[in-house]
C-alpha cells in the first residue's frame, strides 16, 4: 500500500531522477563545459525558487524581510512562464531527436543520397544546421540545445543556406503581432460593446441578428472564412483589389511615419484583420451578452439605481466593467487560437508575417525554420497569455496577489 | 394629526405580468407615515410587502406595473408625487429625500470599486462637487455607526463581513441626510449578535437624527422594538393598522393574532407557540371574500362571500376583518 | 426518460432541433450516400467547370466531375477521422480528468500541470509540424494526434466538473447513507458528467474537422480519395476563387463544412437542455 502511495506521488518520480543524474555523473564529469554547467545551473536556481524560497518567505513573511518578494505572484507567474517555456523546447527537441521519421535522419539520407557524402560528414553537416551535437549522449544534446535557446541561436535554414533562422524570425514576426494584435482590439472592443447593448435590448431586432450572425460566423474554420471574405470582397464585389494585397508593406515606400507607408500597412493588413474580426466578434457578442445579463441581475446593481447615480455611470462602471472580467480568460485564449490560425490565414492572403513563413517553410520541409518558428509562436502565445494575466488581476481586486496561492 | 404625512400611500395596486397571467402582488394597500415615527410593513413572503417596498422608489422591475393608486411624499414643503414625476427627478430625489436599505448587503457594493470612491460617487450624483466635503461626512458616518472609517474607505466590499457591510450601507443611506429610510428585512440575513447591533443602531439613528424609517419586515419582534406604528399586509391587502401597543395587546384580524402567537419570546414558557395552518393563496388566482379565511379559526361564510373594508376599531387602530365590529 | 420525451425536449429549443436535422442530413448525406449517388470520376474535359444546373446540381470541377457527387463522397474520410478523434480524446480526458478529479493531491497538481501547458502551446502549428515530419496516411493516426493534442482541454473540464460534484450535497447525502463507492460513482457522478461529456465529445468533432481541413489545406496530409478537404485544396491551387464558373468548385465544400461545424454547435443546445433539468422550461 505504501508503495503504491509513493507511486502517485510525483516527488518519487524527481528522487528518481536526482539519482539517475548523480549515478550517471561520472562518465558525464569531464564532458562538461561551461556552456552545459550553466544550464544545469538554471535549472537547479529555478527548482529551488520554485520549491524552497517561495515557502520560506511566506513564513517570514511578517517579519518583513524581503518585502519586493511578496508580490510574488508577479514572480510565480513568471516562473510558471518559464518552466511552460522550457518544457516547450524539451518537446520540440525531442520531437525533432525522437519520432519516427524525424528530420535529422531524412536530411542524413539526403544528403549522403544527393551529394555522397559518408554517414559522418552528413551527421556532421547536420549537427551545425541543427545546432545540436550529434555526437554526444542524448541528454547532454538538450543541454546544448537549451543553451543555443537561451542565446536565441535557432541555426541555419535549410532551403536558404546559411541563413540564420533568426532572421526570419525578426523578419516576419512583428507583422503578425501588428495584424493579430490589431484585429482581436477591435474585435474585442465592437463585440463588448454590441454583446452589451443587445443584453439591454433584449428580444429586438439587434439581438436576433446579431445572435444569429455570431453563431454562424463562430462555427465556420477562420481560415475558410478568410477565404470567403477573398471571394466576395476581393472577386465577386471588387471592393478589394486582390492582386495588390500581396505582402505586408506597400511596395517600394520606405518605411516610416509617413502617411503613405501607414496607410499601405493597414490596407495591406485589412483582409487577415477583417477574417480574425469576423471570425471572433461574434464569440465576444454572445459571451458580453450574457455575463451581462448575469450582472444586470445582481443586488448592486439594484442599489445603484437606489443611490440616485446617474445610468451611464451605471452602465459603465457598475454592469460593464464587472460584465467584462469574465471575458479575459477567453481573451487569453483567443490569442492563442488566432496566433495558431496565422499559418492558414497568412498563407491564404499572402501576408508576410511569421504565419505564412511557417507554412512556406512546412511546404518546403525547412525543418530548422519550422521548428524555431512553432518555438516563437509558443512563447509569443504564452508572453500575451501573461501579459492578459496581469492585465486581470489589475482590474479585478478579488484576486489574491500574496503567496498562499 | 394636523400635519401632513411624510408619506401617504393611498389604495396602492401593482401587477406583474407573468405566463399563467397577471400576479396581483398589491392589490388595496393604504397607509401614512408621520414625522418622526417608525413604521413597520409586516407580512410573510409572497404578501406583497416587498413588491411594494420598490415601488415606493420606483425602482420596481419592468414587469411589475402599478395599476391604481398614488405614493406621495410631503418632504420639506415640497410634494413629490413619484407615478408623476419624470426619470431624472426620481432620480435627484433617490438617497436625497427617502434612501432605501435594500435585503442583505452582501452584494450590495460594486465588487471592483473601493468602499470610498463609492460614497464619492453618490455625492457626485446628487451634485455634491467637492471630494473632501463628501469623505468628511462619509468618515463621520462611519464612526457614527461604529466603524473605523479609514479601513473601511480604502476597502473593496469582499474585505467586509456581512454586519459591516450592513452598516456600511446604512451609513451611505444617511450620507445625503434622507428624511425617510425605507429598511426592506435589514437585520434577516445577519446572524442574532448582529442584528442586536443593527438594531441599537437603529434607535440611535432616530433619536438623534430624526430620520423616520419604514421597516418592511416578516419580523414581528423587529417590529415590537423599533415600530411606532405595524401595518400588517396579507395576500397584497392591509388587514390591520394600529400603533405598536394596540396591535401587540389588543390584535383583532386573525391573521396578526396568528403572526404574534407564533412569535417565540425570550422569556421562555412558549407552550402557546403555534404556526399559523396552511399557506398564502396563489396571487393570480385569489379566492373569493376574505382571502384569509383559508386559515383562518374564525371564518364564517360570509367571510367568503365578500372581502370586508378597513373598519376602524379604536384610535388609529384598523382592521378588515368582520370581528372588529 | 423515454423516446418521445426525449423528442419533445430536443425539438423545445428551435435553433438545436435545426441543428440536429441538418446534422443528421450531413451523416446520412455522407454514409449512406455513396451508396446511392454514384460518384462521378469520368474526365469530361468539354464539360470543366460548369455552372449549378439541372443535370449537375452544384456544377462540374476542372475535369468535368459532378461536384455534388464529390460532395456526397467526399464527406465520410472526414467524418470518421472527426468522431474517432472526438472518440480517444472525450475517453482519454474523462478518465484522466475523473482521476484527477477523485484523487486530488499531488498528482492531481502534476497532471493538471501537463493539461496547462497542452492548453497554452497552440494547437494548431504543433501539429503542422508534427505532420511535416510524420508521415500521416492514415485514418487512425491522424485521429490518435488529433486526440492526443485535444484531451487536454476536455479533461479539465471534467475534472472540475467532477470537483464540483465530489462536494455537494447529495454526494454527502450518500456517502452517509453508507451507499458504498460503486454506487456514488455510478449512480450519482456520471449522470451529472455524462451530458458533459456527450457535448464535448461534439466540440472535440469541430476541433478535429478544423484541424484536419486546415492540414490537408497545406498540403501536409498526403492524402487521395475524395474528401472535402482536399476539394477545397485543388480548388484554391488551381484558383477556382477568380472564375464565375469554378466557383462552386471551393464553395461547395467549404459551405458542407461551414454546416457541420454550425449544427454541430447549435444541437449541443439540445442536448444541453436534455442533460440539464434545469435549463428546462427556461424559455
Amino acid at each position: 500500500m505504501k508503495l503504491i502511495k509513493r507511486l502517485k506521488d510525483p516527488q518519487t518520480y524527481l528522487w528518481i531522477l536526482f539519482a539517475g543524474i548523480i549515478a550517471s555523473w561520472p562518465t558525464v564529469i569531464n564532458k562538461l563545459n561551461p556552456a552545459r554547467l550553466g544550464v544545469i545551473g538554471l535549472f537547479f536556481v529555478y527548482i529551488i525558487i520554485e520549491l524552497g524560497v517561495l515557502k520560506l518567505i511566506a513564513i517570514r513573511k511578517d517579519i518583513g524581510l524581503y518585502p519586493w518578494l511578496q508580490s510574488s505572484f508577479l514572480l510565480r507567474r513568471l516562473l510558471r512562464m518559464l518552466s511552460t517555456i522550457v518544457f516547450v523546447v524539451t518537446l520540440t527537441f525531442f520531437m525533432i531527436r525522437l519520432m519516427p521519421g524525424n528530420p535529422i535522419e531524412i536530411y542524413i539520407q539526403n544528403q549522403m543520397t544527393s551529394t555522397g557524402m559518408s554517414y559522418q560528414e552528413a551527421r556532421d553537416q547536420a549537427a551545425a544546421l541543427y545546432q545540436i551535437p550529434l555526437d554526444e549522449p542524448l541528454y547532454l544534446q538538450w543541454l546544448d540545445y537549451l543553451w543555443n535557446m537561451i542565446h536565441g541561436d535557432f541555426g541555419k535554414s535549410y532551403t536558404s543556406p546559411g541563413t540564420p533562422v533568426t532572421k526570419f524570425i525578426v523578419d516576419y514576426l512583428p507583422w503578425t503581432i501588428f495584424s493579430v494584435g490589431t484585429g482581436i482590439m477591435i474585435s474585442f472592443i465592437i463585440g463588448t460593446v454590441l454583446g452589451m447593448y443587445i443584453a439591454y435590448k433584449r428580444g429586438g431586432f439587434m439581438d436576433h441578428s446579431l445572435s444569429y450572425f455570431s453563431s454562424i460566423t463562430t462555427a465556420i474554420p477562420n481560415y475558410l472564412l478568410g477565404i470567403l471574405l477573398l471571394i466576395f470582397l476581393g472577386v465577386q464585389l471588387k471592393i478589394i483589389p486582390v492582386s495588390l494585397m500581396r505582402g505586408t508593406a506597400p511596395p517600394g515606400v520606405p518605411a516610416g511615419f509617413t502617411f503613405t507607408y501607414i496607410f499601405g500597412i493597414f490596407g495591406h493588413a485589412v483582409l487577415p484583420m477583417f477574417t480574425y474580426i469576423v471570425s471572433t466578434v461574434g464569440g465576444w457578442i454572445l459571451t458580453m451578452k450574457n455575463t451581462t445579463l448575469n450582472t444586470l441581475g445582481e443586488d448592486y446593481v439594484q442599489v445603484a439605481k437606489a443611490r440616485g447615480l446617474k445610468e451611464h455611470r451605471i452602465i459603465l462602471n457598475y454592469v460593464g466593467r464587472n460584465a467584462i472580467l469574465p471575458l479575459f480568460t477567453t481573451l487569453v485564449m483567443q490569442i492563442g487560437l488566432l496566433m495558431g490560425g496565422s499559418p492558414l490565414i497568412e498563407t491564404i492572403f499572402v501576408y508576410k508575417g511569421i504565419g505564412w513563413a511557417m507554412g512556406s517553410a512546412l511546404g518546403q520541409r525547412d525543418y530548422p525554420v519550422m521548428q524555431a518558428i512553432f518555438l516563437v509562436i509558443t512563447v509569443a502565445v504564452i508572453f500575451a497569455n501573461f501579459l492578459a494575466d496581469m492585465l486581470y488581476s489589475k482590474l479585478d481586486p478579488r484576486i489574491k496577489t500574496n503567496v498562499a496561492d | 394629526m394636523a400635519a401632513k404625512p411624510l408619506l401617504k400611500v393611498d389604495k396602492l395596486a401593482i401587477e406583474y405580468t407573468s405566463r399563467r397571467g397577471p400576479v396581483l402582488a398589491v392589490r388595496d394597500i393604504s397607509f401614512e407615515l408621520y414625522d418622526g415615527e417608525n413604521l413597520c410593513i409586516i407580512g410573510e413572503s409572497g404578501s406583497g410587502k416587498t413588491t411594494m417596498g420598490m415601488a415606493l422608489l420606483k425602482l420596481s422591475p419592468p414587469s411589475a406595473t402599478i395599476t391604481a393608486g398614488s405614493i406621495v411624499y410631503h418632504l420639506s414643503g415640497k410634494e413629490y408625487d413619484i407615478r408623476k414625476m419624470k426619470d431624472e427627478q426620481v432620480r435627484q430625489f433617490r438617497w436625497k429625500e427617502v434612501a432605501m436599505v435594500l435585503q442583505g448587503a452582501l452584494n450590495a457594493f460594486n465588487p471592483v470599486i473601493r468602499i470610498g470612491t463609492q460614497f464619492l460617487e453618490t455625492g457626485w450624483a446628487h451634485g455634491i462637487k467637492s471630494s473632501k466635503q463628501i469623505t468628511a461626512s462619509a468618515e463621520e458616518l462611519l464612526r457614527f455607526v461604529q466603524l473605523d472609517p479609514k479601513r473601511v474607505m480604502s476597502a473593496y466590499q469582499h474585505e467586509l463581513s456581512g454586519g459591516m457591510k450592513q452598516r456600511v450601507l446604512i451609513a451611505m443611506a444617511l450620507l445625503l441626510r434622507p428624511k425617510i429610510l425605507i429598511m426592506d428585512e435589514a437585520t434577516s440575513a445577519l446572524d442574532i449578535l448582529t442584528q442586536r447591533n443593527i438594531i441599537n443602531l437603529l434607535k440611535k439613528i432616530k433619536r438623534e437624527m430624526g430620520v423616520s424609517i419604514v421597516f418592511v419586515s416578516h419580523d414581528l419582534s423587529l417590529a415590537a422594538e423599533l415600530a411606532d406604528r405595524i401595518v400588517t399586509v396579507y395576500a397584497g391587502r392591509l388587514v390591520e393598522v394600529g400603533k405598536t401597543e394596540d396591535i401587540f395587546y389588543r390584535p383583532i384580524h386573525p391573521y396578526t393574532i396568528g403572526l404574534i402567537k407564533a412569535t417565540p419570546t425570550v422569556t421562555g414558557d412558549n407552550k402557546d407557540l403555534s404556526s399559523i395552518k396552511g399557506s398564502p393563496p396563489d396571487l393570480i388566482n385569489l379566492p373569493k371574500g376574505c382571502k384569509f379565511a383559508p386559515r383562518c379559526a374564525f371564518a364564517e361564510d360570509r367571510c367568503r362571500m365578500d372581502e370586508p373594508e378597513l373598519i376602524k376599531v379604536g384610535e388609529g387602530h384598523y382592521a378588515s376583518c368582520i370581528r372588529a365590529k | 426518460m423515454s423516446p418521445t420525451d426525449i423528442y419533445k425536449l430536443l425539438k423545445s429549443d428551435k435553433t438545436g432541433f435545426a441543428g440536429f436535422i441538418v446534422l443528421m442530413c450531413i451523416l446520412l448525406m455522407s454514409f449512406v450516400g455513396p451508396f446511392i449517388v454514384p460518384l462521378d470520376t469520368t474526365v469530361k474535359l468539354n464539360e470543366i467547370y460548369q455552372s449549378p444546373s439541372f443535370k449537375y446540381w452544384l456544377g462540374t470541377d476542372n475535369m468535368g466531375r459532378d461536384i455534388f457527387s464529390l460532395i456526397v463522397h467526399g464527406g465520410k474520410d472526414v467524418l470518421i477521422v472527426a468522431i474517432l478523434t472526438g472518440f480517444f480524446s472525450t475517453l482519454i480526458a474523462f478518465f484522466l480528468g475523473s482521476f484527477s478529479g477523485f484523487v486530488g493531491g499531488k498528482m492531481d497538481t502534476f497532471l493538471m500541470w501537463i493539461v496547462d501547458v497542452f492548453l497554452t502551446i497552440p494547437r494548431f502549428p504543433l501539429l503542422a509540424v508534427l505532420a511535416a515530419v510524420v508521415t500521416l496516411d492514415n485514418n487512425y493516426l491522424l485521429a490518435a494526434l488529433l486526440a492526443a493534442l485535444s484531451w487536454p482541454g476536455l479533461a479539465r473540464a471534467v475534472r472540475s466538473q467532477v470537483l464540483s460534484i465530489k462536494t455537494r450535497d447529495y454526494i454527502e447525502a450518500a456517502r452517509v447513507l453508507d451507499l458504498g463507492t460503486r454506487h456514488i460513482i455510478f449512480k450519482e457522478i456520471l449522470p451529472n458528467i455524462m451530458g458533459y461529456v456527450v457535448i464535448n465529445f461534439i466540440f472535440a468533432m469541430t476541433a478535429a474537422v478544423y484541424s484536419q481541413v486546415g492540414l490537408i489545406f497545406l498540403g501536409l496530409i498526403p492524402l487521395s480519395g475524395q474528401n472535402w478537404g482536399l476539394m477545397i485544396q485543388f480548388a484554391w491551387v488551381r484558383g477556382a476563387i477568380f472564375y464565375n464558373g469554378s466557383l462552386m468548385y471551393i464553395l461547395a465544400p467549404i459551405i458542407v463544412i461551414a454546416l457541420f461545424q454550425w449544427s454541430a454547435i447549435a444541437f449541443t443546445r439540445s442536448l444541453e437542455t436534455i442533460f440539464n433539468p434545469r435549463l428546462r422550461g427556461a424559455k
